[in-house]
């Protein structure tokens, strides 16, 4: 116990820890792991980080109820705080108050003398009730916040009602209201006189939340409250039960609901220890063979990889076929051997999931070995298979869209953090009973929450604990609800491997009641059931289900959020806390002693003889199966499921052969000779001669036929011939293989066999595909399959036409009449152009160049060039078509083609 | 954890044989565990709803199946399993169809939810008559063998508590002078007699008719025997005129012949399903008189109409005869919900030790083929390749090395195809019995048989039933009906009869290599392996230097 020294009071939280022992310290730091790293350099810096809000808020997160409910207690008494005060708001919990302070402050949430205890500023400051928040004491702000935001007038009014002298300021008069308050008589006597209802409506806000909402004109009783400073208005239209008037109606509780002791576990029902261990290792046989089973199943057909990651529902409802279970179990299992390591992705292209090498060393183990680590990895995964198929938004989903995917198994998104620490504090508090009891499933649930209200939101912890249960069950750790002997061992084991041990969880699994944890045996009786039906009431979550409508033709409004919007689940790693039951400073002594490794043999040890041991035989009937009474020794299975099908499993197997498996076994590479060995090795009774007859059939059919690749052959009908090929060195190369007396093949095409043999000296010749026309006729001249002639692709003009060669002479001519040789010829280009540049409308240059091409005439035209200057040209058109004119240009005197567009008109050039 | 039962996650329960314990754990399963295969070490007994419900009526909890299997078996049962026992046998018992004074025949039940449930299903609406209060309905006394069918198929079986009529009495005696029921026929009329209907499985050749005479003796009621063929029926009236007090004019035939209706009448299947003009004109037989009981012979080849008409005959006592209640059609929970549960059940070599069935030698002779007929084989159209490797001729010339080997000894040959049989009966010098052999005719070559006057017969399908051949020792298979497990065993059966030297049966099954025979031949055998009848395959090319069968013990 950390006690203060008493005479020198300390100053400061460092103060304090200075003067507390090592194993204090030690167990501080146990308690409070976040502190260690950085490791801080001196107490005055574990001071300060015992008091960053975040650390703070891991330890209350911590706390058990009235851990939690003492704190709270503090936080609402203010600094300093005698435990005097602490137990008249406390009432009820006095027998466990010292306990509750030592965790508090073995936690150094807590600091300073007995008389004058202190909460770490920090945690003060969360916990303290404010104005805006409740808190679960239900308590509003103190006269004084309230009062003093009043007009001095209106509090001199105030005290005047109350029959109290007029004071200086609002504080005076605030202090005045309070002592009036506190003072139970006078306060019964103030009351006596109100009216009927407002007694109604302080009951109604005096557990909380403390406001209440009336309307502008308020009804006759909430005036005489108001006015008598028993309600508080705060904001217009709105009231609050000032906190001193609170306590003193409650009589000094802080909590309605004081819960002091841990709910009770009420057993369920009683069942003889060796059968439950019996069940569960049913179970974890069962456990085992499915394991194995989806080992097999995957081997063979690995299941694709979802883009998102994860096994998609197909696959998982081909899991539950293959399984023959519901498709929530055939998820649990999946995943826990994805968390186990035996089966992962391949990190292939067409990525899929498969066993890894490491499923290969598991199943090597014995088969108690392969549940130790199976109900380990369990213990300590933070994956939660349950809550496959829950629906959750679409992560880096395109912007705008809402879109939501279901989580799948294996898949991303599973994790939960508390998830370890919850197994095993509901896996200790079912060994907590006596063997072979199971408590109350509702029990149990209900002192989960008593331990860590903090921890979690009651809906992850309901779902946590409910999959729990189930997958216990699933896993034979518990069997009808009751905690099998062999799975204690692995408890010590998993809390011993947490990083925030639970050393009174140990002490009880390892059945040896720790010197550091006197208590542990001296705890009080659980209350009566009575208490315990009632302490089912939240005591968070309803305090702030924000302000009771006191006024009945008020609107009725839903309650503000209140202490739950303030975010308990921080999923820090999720390494077990420990409950508040543990004393402060417990020596981690008893953990020391415990080996998890040891723990985990004596698990096995435990649950070998429960498990049917593997058989090296198996019973061969006359009806051609096989009847492994018991599971069989890895190898032996293996061997057997190669030659024959699974018919029925369970606790034995029933395999039957068929000319089917047979031929799978040959396939395997197995001879006859050897299935015959092997039936005779492992069978019990006689091999059954029909048996014997089908191996030997299929095997003797088997392979009869053979097939494989050669690219060429050489045949020769006399055999000595080819034993010379065969040995002739040089043809070594060619790999040629006999597989017949007259027959060689190789990799070689017949081509190069051919050109080979010829330069060897052979005289070979082709064989065509029909292989009929052998020898003769020499190779046929060469020819190609059908082929089409290619498309011509031109890069010069295209040919002309009559049209063009017309043209084409005729522009040669007007050429020629340019040239001034015949001068007397109607052809002549008209000597004298039209002044400037013809002008004239595009439709009707078009026409006029049409007419032109029509009757062979010439034209003038105004043509701008590429460099924008205007020329007269005289043309003989030929073609007008597509925005162009073909023409032969007499002033060029060669054939051009010029778009129309670039024409500014046309004039017809008499000739 | 060391017992004899191993239970398996689909139902199945596995028996060790020679397990100490096993006498005890199969007298406590057998009550609601069917026995499926009964091979040499392990016999397989399979959990069914229909066998749980019949438990819960015999008077059987589910407390008494779980504690059976929890003390027996040897590894921990999957808890699973448990609760569906429970849950399952919860089921029965929550209906009950009973006899209201007013109403007649009456539905009832302990819980309205499940008969909310049923009352919407659309197959039980036209059963049912107007709603007599909140937890009773009206059922039309005709459909008492449908809704009850129909309610087995929901999953709610009815508890039918609303008993039989007697029927018009008769006196009929087993006169047994000199011989006596064997205490399993014995044990099969009193399981059929107090569970009220039902079918009674017993091997080929173990007195199956006079577990039918003892009921008809324990009835004392005019009776309805409903066989397969003329023969047989023949068979049955000369028995019963032996074995009980019943003279011949007590009992009339029916059949395509002769249309007697007498207090004991026998009757076929085939003049039962003549059809004219879409109706059964010879149904009204069951109506004819007051029968007090109605006696299946080869329960297993029940034919379609008459289950239709014996789910009308709810109300009278009906015996279920069979020795193999393998249907290949699958409708072996028809022949439960209609005629009734199993109410005894032995498995072949059970019988066989006790003495009361030969001891049969069953070997499968492979035959090779020759290149010419493989070839053959191979090139066939594939409808026609069963026939084709069934008939060949070198299995004829095996067939005949068969029956020359054991000459002197009554020696039948069964086969499928007539042609093939004409053809061995005249290589073998031996009367052909085919469908066309005339009733007559058949019967004075059986008699001839019978009497050693002739000793190899051939015979078609026709004589796969009821053909009594006490004297016949060795049978040779030469052709099937493809792979049908029953015909096997039944044919078995015409051998399974004691003899009187005590002489062992030899059954020889000839089968074609590599062909779809083969195949055949290996499911047809299924049956009988599963009663633990160990198939030896001997070459045929062995069987020149085999030495005689016998001498090897």
């Amino acid at each position: 116990m950390s006690q203060v020294t008493s005479g020198s009071n300390p100053r400061t939280l460092a103060d304090e820890l200075r003067s507390r022992a090592d194993s204090d310290l030690a167990g501080l730091l146990l308690a409070r792991p976040d502190l260690l790293s950085p490791l801080p350099g001196d107490l005055s810096q574990l001071a300060t980080r015992a008091g960053t809000r975040a650390s703070v808020q891991r330890a209350l997160d911590r706390l058990d109820t009235f851990g939690l409910q003492t704190a709270e207690a503090l936080a609402l008494a203010g600094p300093p705080c005698s435990q005097d005060d602490l137990a008249v708001l406390l009432r009820d919990g006095e027998h466990r108050l010292s306990e509750a302070l030592a965790t508090l402050r073995s936690r150094a949430l807590l600091w300073g003398p007995p008389t004058a205890m202190r909460l770490v500023r920090t945690a003060q400051e969360l916990l303290a009730p404010t104005p805006q928040r409740p808190g679960p004491t239900g308590l509003g702000p103190t006269l004084g916040e309230t009062v003093t935001a009043l007009s001095p007038r209106r509090a001199q009014e105030l005290l005047a009602a109350n029959g109290l002298r007029a004071t200086a300021d609002p504080v005076g008069a605030a202090r005045a209201l309070a002592e009036l308050f506190s003072d139970t008589d006078r306060l019964s006597s103030l009351l006596a006189e109100a009216p009927d209802h407002s007694h109604e409506v302080l009951r109604r806000l005096m557990w909380g939340p403390p406001q209440g909402e009336v309307s502008a004109r308020p009804a006759t009783h909430l005036r005489w409250l108001l006015d008598h400073a028993l309600l508080v208005p705060t904001a217009p239209g709105t009231v609050v039960l000032p906190r001193e008037v609170a306590l003193a109606l409650r009589g000094g509780r802080s909590h309605r609901d004081l819960r002091p002791d841990p709910p009770e576990l009420t057993v369920h029902t009683h069942h003889r220890p060796e059968r439950t261990d019996v069940v569960a290792a049913g179970q974890a046989h069962r456990a085992l063979s499915l394991t194995e089973s989806l080992l097999d199943l995957w081997e063979r057909e690995p299941p694709a990889v979802l883009r998102t990651g994860g096994l998609g529902v197909r696959e998982l409802k081909r899991v539950a076929v293959a399984l023959d279970i519901p498709e929530p179990e055939a998820a649990f299992w999946s995943d826990l051997a994805y968390a186990a390591g035996l089966v992962a992705s391949d990190g292939g292209t067409d990525e899929r999931y498969a066993p890894t090498p490491a499923s290969d060393e598991w199943l090597r183990l014995t088969s108690p070995e392969r549940w130790t680590r199976l109900a380990g990895t369990w213990l300590g995964t933070t994956r939660c298979a349950a809550l496959v198929g829950e629906r959750v938004p679409q992560q880096g989903a395109a912007r705008g869209r809402t879109a939501d995917r279901s989580l799948a198994a294996l898949g991303p998104g599973l994790d939960r953090g508390p998830a370890p620490e919850l197994r095993l504090r509901l896996l200790t508090l079912l060994a907590s009973v006596e063997p072979g009891a199971a408590p109350e499933q509702s029990a149990v649930r209900e002192r989960m929450r008593w331990q860590a209200p903090r921890r979690m939101p009651d809906t992850l912890r309901e779902l946590l604990c409910s999959a729990a249960f189930t997958e216990a069950e699933h896993l034979g750790v518990t069997a009808h609800g009751a905690i099998s002997g062999f799975a204690r061992p692995l408890l010590t084991s998993a809390h011993a491997r947490a990083a925030e041990p639970d050393h009174e969880a140990v002490a009880l699994l390892t059945g040896r009641a720790s010197a550091a944890t006197p208590e542990a045996g001296a705890r009080p009786a659980a209350p009566d059931a009575g208490d315990a039906t009632e302490a089912v009431a939240p005591t968070v979550a309803d305090a702030g289900a924000g302000s009771v409508v006191l006024d009945t033709t008020g609107p009725e409004l839903p309650g503000t959020g209140g202490p739950r919007d303030t975010g308990y689940v921080r999923d820090d790693g999720g390494a077990p806390a420990e409950g508040a039951t543990v004393p402060a400073g417990a020596s981690p002594a008893a953990l020391a002693e415990v080996d998890p490794e040891a723990a985990a043999v004596s698990a096995a040890e435990l649950l070998t003889p429960l498990l049917p041991e593997p058989l090296d035989h198996f019973l061969l009937q006359a009806d051609m199966t096989a009847v492994a009474p018991g599971p069989l020794v890895r190898g032996l299975a293996r061997a057997l499921n190669d030659a024959a099908d699974v018919e029925s499993t369970g606790g034995a197997t029933v395999y039957r052969f068929s000319p089917a498996s047979v031929r799978r076994a040959l396939d395997a590479g197995r001879t006859a000779a050897e299935l015959h060995a092997f039936l005779a090795e492992y069978s019990r009774t006689p091999v059954p001669q029909p048996l014997s007859y089908l191996v030997d059939d299929v095997a003797r059919r088997h392979g009869r036929l053979r097939a494989g690749t050669a690219a060429g052959y050489v045949t020769c009908e006399d055999e000595a011939t080819l034993d010379q090929v065969m040995a002739d060195r040089r043809l070594a190369p060619l790999r040629l293989r006999r597989i017949a007396p007259t027959v060689l093949v190789g990799p070689a095409g017949g081509d190069l066999l051919l050109a080979a043999l010829k330069e060897h000296g052979y005289a070979p010749s082709a064989e065509s595909t029909d292989g009929a026309a052998a020898l003769g006729a020499g190779t046929p001249p060469r020819r190609t399959p059908p082929r089409t002639a290619p498309e011509p692709q031109p890069d010069g003009p295209p040919g002309t036409d009559a049209a063009l060669l017309r043209a084409a002479v005729r522009a040669i001519r007007s050429g020629d009449h340019a040239a001034g040789a015949a001068p007397n010829a109607g052809g002549r280009p008209p000597s004298d152009p039209p002044s400037g540049l013809p002008r004239t409308e595009p439709a009707e240059t078009l026409r006029l160049l049409r007419a032109a091409a029509g009757a062979g005439s010439l034209v003038w035209i105004g043509y701008v060039g590429a460099d924008g200057v205007a020329t007269q040209r005289v043309l003989a058109p030929v073609r007008v078509e597509g925005g162009f004119v073909t023409a032969f240009d007499h002033t060029a005197e060669e054939v051009r083609t010029y778009p129309l567009h670039r024409i500014t008109g046309a004039a017809p050039a008499s000739a | 954890m060391n017992g004899p039962l191993i239970v398996q996650s689909d139902k199945t329960l596995l028996l060790e044989v020679d397990h100490e314990q096993a006498a005890d754990c199969r007298r406590a399963i057998a009550p609601f565990a069917e026995l499926e295969r009964a091979p040499e070490h392990i016999h397989t007994y399979r959990l069914t709803p229909l066998g749980l419900w019949n438990a819960r009526a015999a008077g059987h909890d589910a407390e008494q199946v779980v504690d059976a299997l929890l003390t027996y078996s040897r590894y921990p049962v999957p808890q699973a399993l448990l609760v569906d026992v429970a849950d399952t046998m919860s089921r029965y018992g929550r209906l009950t169809l009973s006899k209201h004074p007013a109403h007649g025949l009456v539905l009832t039940s302990t819980d309205r939810p499940v008969l909310e449930e049923i009352l919407r299903s659309k197959k039980i609406k036209p059963l049912v008559g107007p709603r007599v209060d909140p937890d009773t309905v009206a059922v039309h006394p005709s459909e008492r063998g449908q809704i009850k069918q129909t309610l087995l198929k929901l999953g709610w079986p009815a508890q039918d508590l609303a008993g039989y009529v007697d029927g018009e009495a008769h006196p009929i005696e087993l006169r047994e002078d000199g011989w006596q029921l064997r205490p399993y026929q014995q044990q099969a009329v009193e399981g059929f007699w107090h569970g009220g209907s039902g079918v009674v499985v017993l091997p080929c050749g173990a007195g199956k008719t006079l577990v039918g005479a003892g009921a008809m003796a324990t009835a004392k009621a005019t009776t309805l025997i409903l066989v397969t063929n003329t023969v047989s029926a023949r068979q049955w009236k000369s028995e019963l005129i032996r074995r009980t007090s019943l003279t011949e004019e007590e009992i009339g035939e029916y059949s395509g012949a002769r249309k007697e209706i007498r207090p004991v009448t026998i009757a076929t299947y085939q003049v039962l399903t003549t059809r004219r003009k879409g109706v059964y004109p010879h149904l009204e037989l069951f109506d004819s008189r007051d029968w007090g009981l109605v006696v299946y012979d080869e329960v297993h080849l029940l034919p379609a109409p008459v289950f239709k008409f014996t789910a009308d005959l709810q109300a009278r006592r009906r015996l279920g005869l069979t020795a193999t209640l393998v249907r290949e059609d699958g409708r072996e929970s028809d022949v439960f919900s209609l005629i009734g549960p199993k109410r005894f059940d032995a498995p072949w070599k059970e019988i066989e030790a006790q003495g009361y069935i030969a001891p049969a030698d069953c070997v499968e002779v492979r035959v090779d083929l020759t290149d010419g007929e493989r070839l053959a084989y191979a090139t066939a159209e594939s409808d026609e390749k069963y026939r084709f490797c069934a008939t060949t001729d070198s299995k004829r010339r095996v067939t005949e090395r068969l029956v020359r080997r054991h000459a002197g000894e009554q020696t039948l040959v069964i086969g499928q195809y007539i042609d093939q049989l004409d053809e061995l009966g005249e290589l073998l010098d031996a009367p052909v019995i085919k469908g066309e052999t005339s009733n007559a005719q058949r019967e004075k070559l059986f008699d001839a048989f019978r009497s050693g006057e002739l000793s190899v017969l051939v015979v078609s399908k026709v004589a796969n039933f009821s053909v009594d051949l006490p004297e016949a020792t060795v049978a040779i298979q030469v052709s099937g009906t493809f792979g049908s497990r029953q015909e096997e065993a039944q044919r078995l059966g015409r051998v399974l009869r004691p003899k009187a030297d005590g002489h062992e049966a030899r059954f020889y099954s000839v089968v074609a290599r590599d062909t779809v025979d083969q195949d055949f031949a290996a499911h047809r055998q299924r049956f009988l392996a599963e009663q633990g009848y160990a198939y030896r395959i001997v070459d045929a090319s062995d069987l020149e230097e085999a030495p005689e069968p016998d001498a090897e013990g």
